[in-house]
Formats: structure tokens, sequence, C-alpha cells
């Protein structure tokens, strides 16, 4: 158990910058999630806190101890591989004893054996410690790799992407079983994955990367309710944030967005101040819009277009409508709507997210009046 | 890794006369090819005076086998002995080219140092230089140093056929295993080093036996570095067997038999690891 600090961590691989200058700090026991797309950075992030890859600059401190340039042996941190990385010629006893047999961790023989079936009791895998790698499934091969991870003490654990092959009911039992894992263990963990619904389930904070640049890090209630910016916006939810770009001008009582094609008009009453003029772009995710029927409500912005393609997800449908030049994706449980209807679509003003049109950030109000969502 | 199964020919559908036509290429080119083995044979066991008759029929006998290996007669060369010679070099020189050879390769296949990849071809090129270039340097250094005609001296001049091809097919077997192994063993405690002896090594043990036994071949047949830089005591079978045609008489019997003696190792070495040696030379030559 350890905290874990990045500072400026940069990886460069010859002129493609990998990881740009990263700033990191994780408490004690923390379980924290890096999500991403694939090439954004994260196993390089991995890999330069398990000392696999040498940073270009920065500093790696583990349990405030300046690790940096330290060979991986010395780092007292384990890791999942996401291809797993079982030692083929080895039986799953083995695999998972390996770490002890080391000088690092010098336990003996049968403490050894206890400690392996122990972890192996814990996993659901007692009965596969005598097989080799290639006689197990993806499910049993995760769960070898998570064993060979959990068996011994380490101050840091990092799990790169150890769902990502396994089917999505599979990938259900094993999210929760990782909780409870980690939460029996009780060591700060750095989770790596692509996958949003993950993060959202795991994390005690997630932190999301794209291209080597960290975006923003926060509790899985900020990332979701006040995505920094419209990266974020987009990384977590599917389908994704309804992104309509426009301008905030003077309207009918005060500040209002428009689109470009000036087919959306919203109040922006009670948002951020934003100067006449200035390029903005207008998010709504789709669970937060409806089909509208009857009266306009108070508080809620309507708007109106005709239905384009109706998708159906399971118990919802996933309504795409078209406003103007723009296609808004809705989640409804409204069964009446066919492609060519006129309908309208409503949503509450307090769910809008205002983003700049040029750096991408999202607006925030003036300090004082915030977290109102 | 799983082993595949490979369709044999004859389960291919329509490719009847294919097959026969295939079938009768090979069996052309196999008469071609073994048709020395097969004079060579012939002639091993002619007695002396029937040497050079013209006519096919003659009196089998195994005294030349016998003469050669000094059951019969002295044929005044001490062929058992450059047989011996030969064993002890080429297995000395295998030996030698593995303990260098398999971490030069892991190094090659995994660090990218300044020079490693001139260093590499360097390696290479080795193979592909003619020996009778560096050959009269290399008399007059052996016989400075004291090397000349001597095991050690020998078994070193061999690391020039072996070292180039353990490294080289060796490099594109560890390529093939994921790094990620190795770094796993970083993490659960091991250094470098004993990630490579305990995870790695073992990973690629069919292409340590594959290049092993091929460069033991390469070895025993190499005919001018003993040729050049041995005498008496240190000469191997491929040199030894050419004595059997000084002196009087040309013994081509005695050289035949001598020769085919002399085959016996690699063709036992080759045919007991075939499947092996397909795959290691393949291996060396699609990647690398």
């Amino acid at each position: 158990m350890a905290t874990l600090k990045l500072e400026g961590l940069r990886k460069e691989y010859g002129r493609t910058v990998a990881l740009e200058g990263t700033d990191l700090s994780l408490g004690d026991g923390e379980f924290f999630v890096l999500l991403g797309p694939s090439g954004a950075g994260k196993t390089t992030t991995l890999k330069c806190i398990a000392g696999l890859e040498e940073p270009t600059a920065g500093r790696v401190e583990i349990g405030g101890r300046d690790m940096t340039g330290v060979e991986p042996y010395h780092r007292n941190v384990a890791m999942a591989f996401e291809n797993y990385a079982l030692y083929p010629q080895k039986s799953v006893f083995d695999n998972m004893s390996f770490p002890l047999k080391s000088k690092r961790y010098a336990v003996s023989g049968e403490e050894a054996r206890k400690r392996v079936e122990r972890v192996a009791e814990t996993l659901n895998i007692p009965h596969l410690l005598q097989r080799l790698p290639r006689e197990l499934s993806g499910g049993q091969k995760q769960r070898v790799a998570l064993g060979r991870v959990l068996v011994r003490p380490a101050d840091i654990l990092l799990l790169d992407e150890p769902l990502s092959h396994l089917d999505a009911k599979l990938q259900m039992e094993m999210r929760a079983e990782l909780r409870s894992l980690g939460d029996m263990q009780g060591t700060t963990s750095f989770y790596v994955s692509h996958d949003y619904r993950e993060a959202l389930a795991l994390g005690d904070r997630i932190g999301v990367l794209h291209k080597g640049k960290l975006h923003q890090v926060g509790t899985p209630e900020k990332i979701w309710h006040r995505p920094a910016d419209t990266f974020v916006a987009r990384a977590l939810g599917q389908p994704e944030m309804n992104l309509i770009p426009g301008a905030a001008v003077s309207g009918a009582g005060g500040r209002v967005f428009r689109s470009r094609d000036g087919e959306i008009e919203v109040p922006l009453q009670g948002n951020p101040e934003v100067s006449e003029g200035t390029e903005v772009e207008l998010g709504i995710r789709p669970l937060d819009l409806d089909l509208a029927d009857g009266e306009p409500r108070p508080d809620t912005v309507e708007m109106s277009g005709s239905v384009y393609v109706v998708e159906r997800l399971g118990r919802e449908l996933e309504v795409t409508v078209t406003v103007g030049e723009h296609r808004i994706a809705a989640i409804t449980n409204d069964a009446g709507a066919r492609p060519g209807d006129r309908v309208r679509l409503r949503f509450p003003a307090s769910k809008l997210h205002l983003f700049d049109g040029e750096s991408c950030r999202r607006l925030e109000q003036e300090a004082g009046v915030m977290d109102r969502g | 890794m799983e082993s595949t199964k490979a369709p044999t020919s004859n389960e291919r559908p329509g490719g009847g006369l294919r097959e026969v036509a295939i079938n009768l290429l090979t069996i052309l080119y196999f008469a071609f090819a073994l048709f020395p083995v097969f004079w060579m044979i012939i002639v091993s066991l002619k007695p002396s005076n029937e040497l050079f008759s013209t006519y096919f029929f003659f009196h089998p006998t195994f005294d030349s086998y016998r003469t050669v290996l000094g059951l019969a007669g002295d044929s005044g060369v001490p062929f058992v002995r450059f047989f011996m010679n030969s064993l002890v070099i080429s297995i000395g020189a295998v030996l030698l080219s593995l303990i260098i050879g398999i971490p030069a390769a892991y190094a090659f296949a995994r660090f990218h140092f300044r020079g490693s990849k001139d260093l590499l071809f360097t390696i290479l090129s080795f193979r592909f230089a003619p020996e009778l270039m560096v050959i009269i340097p290399l008399y007059v250094i052996y016989q400075k140093l004291g090397l000349f005609d001597t095991y050690i001296g020998m078994i070193w001049v061999m690391q020039l056929v072996t070292i180039p091809m353990i490294v080289w097919i060796l490099r594109s077997y560890f390529q093939d295993l994921t790094p990620e192994l190795e770094q796993s063993a970083l993490l659960d405690g091991y250094t470098r080093i004993q990630a490579f002896m305990r995870v790695a090594a073992p990973l690629v043990r069919p292409g340590i036996a594959a290049v092993a036994l091929l460069s033991f071949i390469f070895a025993w047949n190499n005919f001018v570095f003993p040729l050049i830089l041995t005498s008496s005591n240190a000469q191997t079978v491929t040199v030894g067997s050419l004595t059997f045609l000084g002196g009087n008489r040309p013994n081509y019997n005695l050289t035949a038999a001598a020769a085919l003696v002399a085959a016996v190792p690699p063709l036992i070495l080759a045919l007991s690891i075939q499947r092996y040696l397909v795959r290691g030379l393949s291996f060396g030559a699609v990647k690398g």
C-alpha cells in the first residue's frame, strides 16, 4: 500500500510524443481508472510507473520515494498485462507462485502453496492449478493473471485492460468481482481501460487521457456531469453527447445559444456569462433528452425536428432526430416514434453543457454559483 | 503454442495428374542429387583390384571399411582419431557458440543500442565472406600464437561458422516472444538476467535444439579451416578422408568408405531433428 505521484511525466518515442507532461497523484488505497481510446498513451503510463519504460522527463514517486530510474523489481509494483503474459511452459500453480519464488519476495514452499491456494480460492480457480495456460479459456487466463498479481504484497497494482478480451457477460461478472477484490486488498490500484462503463463502475476517480494528454481527473460523478472539455464529454456515454456548434447571441430575455444554421435556440439564463458573439458548442447527453408531449414545462427547453432513425437498445429506444442540419440522438422509452414523424425533443435546462468553440474547454459559471448538477 | 496439422498433399482434391508429375520430378531430382552418394557406396564396396574395372559387376566386400576403421590391415591413416577430432571440435564449437550466441541473440532481439544493427550485420557477414579470404592471415596468426593444429584453435575458428547462424536464427525466435513475458518476470521480482534465464530462454528451447544441430553439421562439414590450420594433431575427418588418396596408390575405395563413415553423425542428427530443422530454417528465412 502506498501513494503514487507522477510529476511532469513525459515519454517520447523518437519524434512522437506518447505522453505529454502528466501530473497525477493517487491516495493510499485509491482505485484509479485511466480512461482513453487505444493509442492514447495508457499503457505507456503504466509501463513508466512500473519501470519497464524510462520516461523522457518527469518523476515517478511511490510511497513518497522517488522511483524514477529504479529497476522494476525494486519498485514492489504488480502488473496484470492486457495479453495476460502467462508463462506458457508453467502450470497455473507455477505461474502464480513464480513471484513468490523470486529473491525479492522469497516465500518458502509450504507458505507459497498456502498463499496461492488462498488466492485461487477467492478467484474460483482452485481446480485449474495443475493446468497449462494453453488449456484455459480467456476468462480463466484472466483470473490466473489477476491471481499472479494478487498473490504477493505490492505497493501498487497496475491493471492494463484486464477485462477487454472477455465477453460482455463475463466482463460484468469480473467487474463486480474486481471491485470487491480491490476492497479486500485495499491496495492502491491503477486501472487502464477504454470502456467508459468500466471506468464509471470501478473508479474512485477517473482520468481521461487522449493523445498523451490528461484532459480531466475527477470522481465518476464529476467526469460525467461536468466534463472539462468536448473530448471528455464525448469519451463517456453511448451514444455520444450531442454537440451543436453555434454562438452566444442576445435574444428574447437575455443571452441565447443559437446554432450555426439558426434552427436551434436555447436560452442560457443561469448559465455562464458568455459575451455576445462567442463561438460555443452546446452539449446535451442523449439520456437527458426525451420526446415531448403536451404543454411545454417550466425549466425545460424544447426543439423540434423529424425522426431520422429509430433503433431498439433493449428496453429503450435510440431515436435520431434531424433538427435543422443537426442529427440529435435521444434515448427514450416512447415506442411511438416512426421515421419521418415530426417530434419535439425536450431536456431540462439544467442539463446542458456549454463549451468554448475554440479551446473546446467547458465554460464554467463564476465561482459561488457552481454545483447545480 | 499449438501444433498445427499441415494438410498433406494427397488431401488436395482434383490434383491427380499434378501429383504424379510432382512425384516424378522429385524422383528425378533425387536420382540426380543422390547419384554421387550411390557411386560412393559402390566404390567403397569394391575390392582394390576391381576398382578400375569398367563393367558393373564386382565382388562386394567390407574390407575398405575394416581398413578405414583400423580393424584390419594398416592404412597408415589414423582415421578414428580424425573422427574423434571432428567430434571434439564440432561439439566444442557448438557449445561455445551457444554460450555466447544465445545471450547475444536475445540482446539483439530486445535492445537497440548504438551500432547494434551494424554489429548484427557484421556477424552475418562472417557467413557470406569466403573463408579463403581470411585464411592466410589466420594461418600466420595461428602460427604465432601457438594455436596452429590445436583443438582450442579449431574450436575458436569454427565460431566464424557457428555463431552467425545461432545469433540470426535465435534472434528471430526471441523476437517472436512477446516482451511482456519478461516484463512480467521483472515485476515479479526477477532481474533482467533471471528473466532471460528462467522465462525467455526455456521458451526458445526448440529453436536452440534446431540451431545447435544445424551449426554442428556446418562445423562438421567445414573443410578449409582444418585444411590450412591443422596438420596431424587436430585434423578432422573432412581433410583426413583425403589422405587415403596420398602415397603410391589412389585408394578411392578407402576414401569413399571414409567419407561415408564421416557422413554418419550429421545424417543421424539431420534425420532425428528433421522437423525442427525445417522450422528453424524457415524462421531464419522469413524474418530478421
